[in-house]
């Protein structure tokens, strides 16, 4: 039955997305991209799908990795906002929660940036575009987090988040900021994960829910992981760090946040099902997880009526973009052996 | 004289300089500000601004011991590449990601095939 | 003869200088000759060496940038300005500079060392990459001591390029300048102490020829005196001796005079 109702507001959308969805390079093309000899017949091969006549105004011999990176990034950028305009109500604030994460980015970098009295102009650049509000420029004017807070971040969607964070330290240095920033993340993906649950119809709860606890049980796993050598972050700190979701949620973060060493987070992700293979083995943490989160994209689309299909298309557009970025950059570099190291899903 | 020269410096592209700043290269002088590393834009960073960091690093700093500078910016000033012969700084060309090192263009070969005649 | 060589007095002494300074000048030659040998071959090793380092570092710089695109791809962001932001006040890595000594030249040798307790990027990539983070960390570093065995070989280069060029200066000035010089002015001396003495010489017949003279006239005298003695024999015998000691005076005078002029030619 919902079905019938999703397609007044939505049902333009979903055709949109899943068209773009469609555009997503297939194995077979990215079989073509990792043949390319130069970057220039990468752009030629990438003629022949969705990317068109990508690039075709930028000279062979100056062509770079990084304006690969950009061009295919800036092409994901306008489809999404494309669907983000044309949507209303609460799919257009669901929009809004996806963008919430650059804008957290984009917070940190400022501070950085304001910390060590860098040029405004020169910081602004680097922001992420999606995550861009009009308030950023004006983030420069801070010194500590509490006037930070007061004069302008009170005013954007990201205010709530800062609750848990004025506890310890008001002073801004770079490992602040590192902490800051992931607190920010852990409250807002607890904050979307409200949303989804009050305000988004089945199916792409159930969907969005399981992307989120995904996202929750990386960042949670990374983060335990990543600060086992720094003694600054203990186990409460890192309590505080890891979000209240996803399947590591509550017995198995409660571990990691206590685990001392590799032995002892690997012994915590023994209990959950689906990470129990993720540091069996020296591959790659980052690209195992990468790959699951592929496939739980790729799940999503199998269900209709769910705005949870902009998401899944979001996330599979990223990593199709790394995915160019990683075979430009072997084929740049000359490091052919490593060139199918992508992961694609469709 | 050369028991205060304890950096390294660098002039390079963003990815050269991070990296070689992630390997702990990387100071900044709290008070002054002043840096170490120095990150050419490509297409932003003008020709003198490279010119005058390199004197910086060459003339006026001397703690710095070696001065690492990617070889694609080097050519932009291979005039005062060239004529700068001092030990100290010692000056590197590195490669960076997008431009491969060629040893034909580097300063410092030229001197040796020079001195072989080859 | 007189082209090249040192303006000095064409004594003795001057002669005994200059055979010491000609010794002095070969030993220099000899000795610096060999230093130069030395030099050339090390600056030759060196030479090859810079070579092969530079062709080593092409390779390591480029696994190291490679490490750097695994990060962004893994963190799917530019993590280069954070990284330029987390820069503290003192750096991790640092030089220090080791002196070798070369056959009396002082070479720098750096090396580099590694302070442990900064750390400037510990929490870079929590959240996501943090492994590639590490990772890319340790392959810079390593490629960074490469640079910097790449960089005391180049200042070795220069330094030693630098002395070469003036030892061999050296070589050349005594082998070509110095050497025939001080052999030029050692002949000169040679030479013009050999005009003296035949000056001398010549001097010293004249003398001889004037005293045989005058002996001979002396003679005559005396003889004419012993005739009229004689003569006079027959009269008085007191006023012989007087005249006769007059002439040994006049001839002790004469000889005085040689003995002098012969100590002026000796020294």
């Amino acid at each position: 039955m919902e079905g019938v109702y999703f397609n007044i507001d939505n049902g333009f959308i979903e055709g949109v997305v899943r068209g773009y969805r469609n555009g997503l390079l297939t194995s077979n093309q990215y079989m073509n991209l990792t043949q390319c000899e130069t970057l220039e017949d990468l752009r030629l091969q990438l003629s022949s799908t969705d990317y068109g006549n990508f690039l075709s105004d930028v000279p062979q011999e100056s062509l770079t990795t990084s304006m690969v990176q950009e061009a295919a990034a800036e092409k994901m950028y306008q489809e999404f906002n494309y669907i983000r305009n044309q949507l209303s109500g609460r799919s257009k604030k669901f929009m809004d929660y996806i963008t919430f994460s650059y804008m957290i980015d984009n917070v940190a970098l400022m501070i950085t940036g304001t910390v060590h009295e860098r040029d405004k102009s020169e910081i602004l650049s680097r922001c992420h575009p999606l995550g861009w509000f009009d308030t950023l420029p004006t983030l420069s004017v801070a010194t500590d987090l509490e006037s930070l807070y007061d004069t302008v971040l009170v005013d954007t969607p990201l205010a709530p988040y800062f609750a848990d964070c004025f506890d310890n330290a008001n002073e801004l240095d770079d490992m602040n900021i590192e902490i800051i920033r992931n607190k920010l993340y852990k409250a807002y993906l607890e904050d979307f994960a409200k949303f989804v649950q009050n305000e988004i119809e089945q199916p792409a709860r159930e969907i969005m829910l399981e992307l989120l606890g995904f996202e929750a049980d990386r960042r949670a796993i990374n983060i335990s992981l990543n600060s086992l050598q720094s003694e600054d972050v203990d186990s409460e700190l890192k309590q505080q760090l890891l979000p209240c979701l996803g399947k590591c949620y509550p017995l198995v973060s409660h571990m990691l946040a206590n685990s001392k060493d590799f032995e002892n987070v690997r012994a915590a992700l023994n209990n959950v099902y689906e990470y129990r293979s993720l540091l069996e083995d020296d591959s790659n943490l980052e690209d195992h997880f990468y790959r699951l989160e592929m496939e739980l994209c790729r799940d999503a689309f199998t269900q209709q009526f769910a705005i949870s299909t902009v998401w899944a298309w979001m996330k599979s557009k990223e990593q199709e973009v790394r995915n160019i970025t990683w075979i430009a950059e072997c084929i740049a570099q000359n490091q052919r052996e490593r060139i199918t190291n992508y992961i694609s899903v469709y | 004289m050369a028991d205060k020269r304890t950096l390294l410096a660098v002039i390079g592209d963003e990815d050269t300089a991070t990296g070689l700043l992630l390997a702990g290269i990387g100071q900044i002088n709290p008070s002054t500000n002043e840096k170490n590393f120095f990150v050419y834009q490509e297409g932003k960073t003008t020709v003198e601004q490279v010119g005058e960091k390199f004197d910086e690093f060459t003339q006026e700093r001397k703690d710095i011991a070696i001065l690492l500078i990617n070889q694609h910016v080097a050519d932009l000033i291979r005039m005062k590449i060239d004529a700068f012969v001092d030990p100290f700084p010692a000056v590197l060309e590195i490669p960076s990601k997008d431009h491969p090192y060629d040893p034909e263009k580097d300063s410092v070969l030229k001197r040796v095939k020079k001195l072989f005649g080859e | 003869m007189s082209g090249n060589r040192e303006q000095v007095f064409p004594t003795r002494m001057t002669l005994g200088l200059m055979k010491t300074k000609l010794k002095g000048a070969n030993q220099g030659y000899s000795l610096l000759k060999r230093k130069s040998e030395a030099l050339t071959k090390r600056f030759r090793d060196i030479t090859r060496r810079i070579d092969d380092a530079k062709q080593k570092m092409g390779r390591v710089m480029q696994t190291a940038a490679f490490s750097l695109a695994e990060v962004s791809y893994a963190t799917g962001e530019n993590i280069g300005y954070q990284v330029q932001e987390s820069v503290s006040g003192q750096s991790r890595f640092k030089i220090r500079a080791r002196q070798e000594n070369v056959s009396g030249v002082r070479l720098p040798q750096f090396e580099c060392y590694i302070d442990s307790q900064i750390n400037d990027f510990k929490l870079t990539g929590l959240g996501r990459g943090g492994q590639q983070v590490q990772r890319a960390k340790e392959i810079y570093t390593k490629a960074v001591e490469t640079l910097v065995e790449l960089a005391s070989l180049q200042t070795a280069f220069i330094i030693l390029d630098d002395v070469i060029k003036v030892t061999n200066r050296r070589v050349n000035a005594i082998e070509h300048v110095i050497i025939p010089r001080t052999e030029n002015t050692i002949a000169y001396i040679n030479s013009e102490l050999d005009e003296l003495d035949r000056e001398e010489f010549y001097r010293l017949k004249k003398v001889q020829e004037k005293k045989q003279n005058e002996t001979k006239q002396l003679d005559e005298e005396m003889k004419l005196k012993r005739l009229a003695q004689e003569k006079a024999e027959a009269g008085t015998s007191g006023t012989a001796g007087a005249g006769a000691g007059a002439s040994v005076e006049n001839d002790d005078k004469t000889r005085n005079l040689v003995s002098t002029t012969e100590d002026d030619v000796i020294f």
